[in-house]
């Protein structure tokens, strides 16, 4: 197999311009093959970041193998991901030998990243046999992918936690799980207590690892630690279990013999929410940070208040006076607990990343491309922050008025 | 209204020496705020702690604490605190009991509490940080903490067990006249000590083990821990990018992305249904 040879005076003939008397070559045609021939001044206009007074490019590889083809960058667009890869098999136990029962807190619908713990210990309690089924008071999203093989949703009890360890207990008595796993949340550690003492078993409280071979408990202030066989109730420390690593599982619905919940000996319950402008940064949910890239620190507040979240800044603001020292997120200021981070006009140095690294979700309002905020953000917006936050405080007042509209003052539904 | 406060054996955290917990102090604190805002009418109705164990000399700091009163059950080492406790709560019958919502230093398993509201047959609130009279005569208005400074306020009425949170109000500072001056009563043991529910443990010297970091997977390098502790490698890797986006489609983005991770509210919920 011989390449085909190439004739240099046919290829130079075919792009001669026909006009004049001079010979000329039109050499911007591509070639028909071999290697492309590039041209670093488009490169680098198609690298070049709009908008920006100063020149700025964008020296990302995605950016420059757009360039190479003259497509200018794209405005919005999706972070490159690591070839999508096909959907993973949905692991069925038919005829599962066990079952291993979770019952998570699932505040608002949701596993939350200690449900999640649970369920990962409940999995390997579980093995290849062995079925995980997720008991919930309520509807509860993204069993599965957590590692449930059955869901059994019961009716919400009500607020009343005594209501809630009746049901639940009952529907456990149905299931006859071999072990029953409890997150030693607030709300988790409550009800296992309670379906404890109404089971007449004994709980094993606190577990800090999990295993077919057996649960470690800590006790007497950290000095010991105690180890049993798994036994029928168990709670499990918080951040001490890696989550289900392996392939989702179906979470099929189960129903159950329910029994009805007895009467609530509570008057009344009423949630009180925390109050954002008062609850220390640490424990706050949501924050909003303002770093160097505001300059009106009038409408980040009102921002603040609209969204009801806890403000933050960064160091560069609090010395400057801009903002109270407390507020301050990062390495020398607060390590943040908080599920979402919203900062505006941060750029994001190691220390303030730091303080930010337990957050859950982070989006970010900066002018720069290449800032590690951006790089860090699950919704990262290249953007002016001044101009963004009065457009935010606008489409949150026109939601409040719609709201108006639809709901009178004088209307008492 | 008459206030019983469960007074548990303590050990310190750091020098292991005994010591009244924390959590005790503090529900102390409650208790005789609640009886100042009741009024006392004679020393047998103030506020007064419950002990069971073999010795009462590891409760007596709660007399420094603000307690006039502490009845001791002596108890053999390591039986079962709570037919005693029953017993003695059933004859006395406080209208409020308060209790640590662990212990300090022993099993720290915080199930007595749970046990002793199902031998009373009483409604128990767990994780309480502020207890005052309801509007109503014979309720009781309690904050019980959900974490992150919510709160959830439970109005209930007649007799009530409830444990204590560490966010409640700082103890009182211990005073020594005080504690001269308080009584300790000791009672004979009053129902026979059956045993709980036990499970057979072995014990070893506590070995303390890594925190899970979260996003890492299983045998990563270095490297890969270091980018999942400092967060780059869970949602920032698939997220979002908008450059240069017109500044009211950004505040679009941003609030449907901050109502589909749940910390702003939905903008059809209407605060007053």
């Amino acid at each position: 197999m011989t390449r085909l040879r190439r004739d240099p005076r046919a290829e130079r003939t075919a792009i001669r311009v026909a006009a004049g008397t001079r010979p000329r070559y039109d050499r911007t045609a591509k070639p028909a093959g071999g290697r492309p021939r590039r041209d670093p001044r488009a490169e680098r206009a198609g690298q070049r970041v709009p908008g920006a007074s100063r020149p700025r490019f964008d020296l990302s590889p995605i950016i420059l193998s757009q360039a190479l083809h003259g497509d200018r960058p794209v405005v919005a667009e999706t972070r490159p991901r690591p070839a999508p890869e096909a959907a993973p098999r949905i692991v069925v136990v038919e005829d599962p030998a066990f079952l291993v029962a979770v019952v998570p807190d699932a505040t608002g619908g949701r596993l939350s990243g200690h449900d999640r713990q649970v369920l990962g210990a409940a999995r390997t309690l579980a093995g290849r046999e062995g079925g995980v089924v997720v008991v919930s008071a309520g509807p509860c999203e993204g069993c599965g992918p957590a590692g449930a093989d059955r869901h059994v949703v019961l009716d919400d009890p009500g607020p009343d936690p005594a209501a809630r360890a009746a049901t639940i207990a009952a529907a456990l008595a149905d299931l006859e799980p071999r072990h029953v796993l409890f997150p030693e949340s607030l709300d988790g550690g409550d009800l296992a207590r309670r379906i404890a003492v109404r089971m007449g078993v004994a709980l094993f409280d606190n577990a800090e690892v999990v295993a077919a071979a057996g649960l470690v408990r800590p006790a007497r202030g950290r000095r010991v630690e105690q180890r049993a066989a798994p036994g029928r109730l168990a709670t499990v420390a918080a951040d001490a279990v890696p989550d289900h690593a392996g392939a989702p599982r179906e979470a099929r619905v189960l129903t159950v013999a329910t029994a009805p919940a007895p009467a609530s000996r509570l008057l009344s319950t009423e949630r009180i929410p925390a109050d954002p402008a008062t609850v220390p940064l640490a424990l706050a949910e949501f924050v909003t940070a303002a770093g160097n890239g505001l300059t009106d620190l009038d409408t980040f507040r009102q921002v603040v208040a609209a969204l009801r979240a806890t403000p933050g800044a960064s160091r560069v603001l609090c010395d400057a006076g801009l903002m109270p020292r407390h507020t301050q997120v990062g390495a020398s200021g607060t390590v943040l607990a908080a599920t979402c981070y919203f900062a505006l006009g941060i750029s994001g140095a190691p220390q303030h990343l730091q303080g930010i690294a337990g957050c859950e979700h982070v989006v970010a309002v900066n002018t720069d491309l290449h800032a590690s905020m951006i790089e860090r953000a699950g919704l990262a917006i290249v953007q002016d922050a001044q101009a963004v936050m009065p457009a935010l405080l606008r489409l949150l007042a026109q939601e409040a008025g719609e709201q108006e509209a639809g709901h009178p003052a004088g209307d008492p539904s | 209204m008459k206030i019983a406060v469960l007074l548990s054996a303590g050990r310190h955290p750091v020098s292991s020496t005994a010591v009244l917990p924390r959590l005790e102090a503090q529900a102390i604190r409650i208790a005789t705020r609640l009886g100042a805002a009741f009024g006392v009418p004679d020393e047998a109705a103030a506020p007064f702690g419950l002990h069971a164990g073999p010795d009462a000399a590891a409760v007596a700091d709660a007399l420094g604490q603000g307690l006039g009163r502490l009845e001791h059950i002596a108890l053999s080492e390591g039986a079962d605190p709570v037919p005693a406790l029953a017993a003695r709560l059933a004859a006395t019958a406080p209208d409020l009991i308060l209790a640590g919502r662990r212990g300090q230093g022993g099993g720290e398993s915080g199930i007595v509490p749970y046990a002793l509201a199902a031998a009373l047959d009483r409604p128990l609130i767990a994780d309480v940080v502020a207890v005052a009279p309801g509007d109503e005569a014979g309720t009781l208005r309690l904050d019980q903490s959900l974490g992150r400074g919510a709160l959830r306020r439970v109005v209930v009425r007649g007799p009530v067990l409830a444990t204590v949170h560490p966010d409640a109000p700082a103890p009182l500072a211990y005073a020594f006249g005080r504690a001269r001056r308080g009584t300790i009563v000791s009672l004979g043991p009053t129902a026979d000590p059956g045993a709980g529910p036990v499970i057979p443990v072995e014990e070893r010297p506590y070995r303390r083990r890594p925190k899970v970091v979260k996003g890492a997977p299983a045998g990563g390098s270095a490297a890969e821990r270091l980018k999942a502790a400092t967060g780059e490698s869970g949602a920032a890797s698939r997220g979002r990018l908008l450059v240069d986006p017109d500044p009211e489609e950004a505040a679009r983005e941003i609030l449907a992305y901050l109502r589909r991770i749940g910390v702003v509210a939905p903008p059809a919920s209407h605060p007053h249904p």
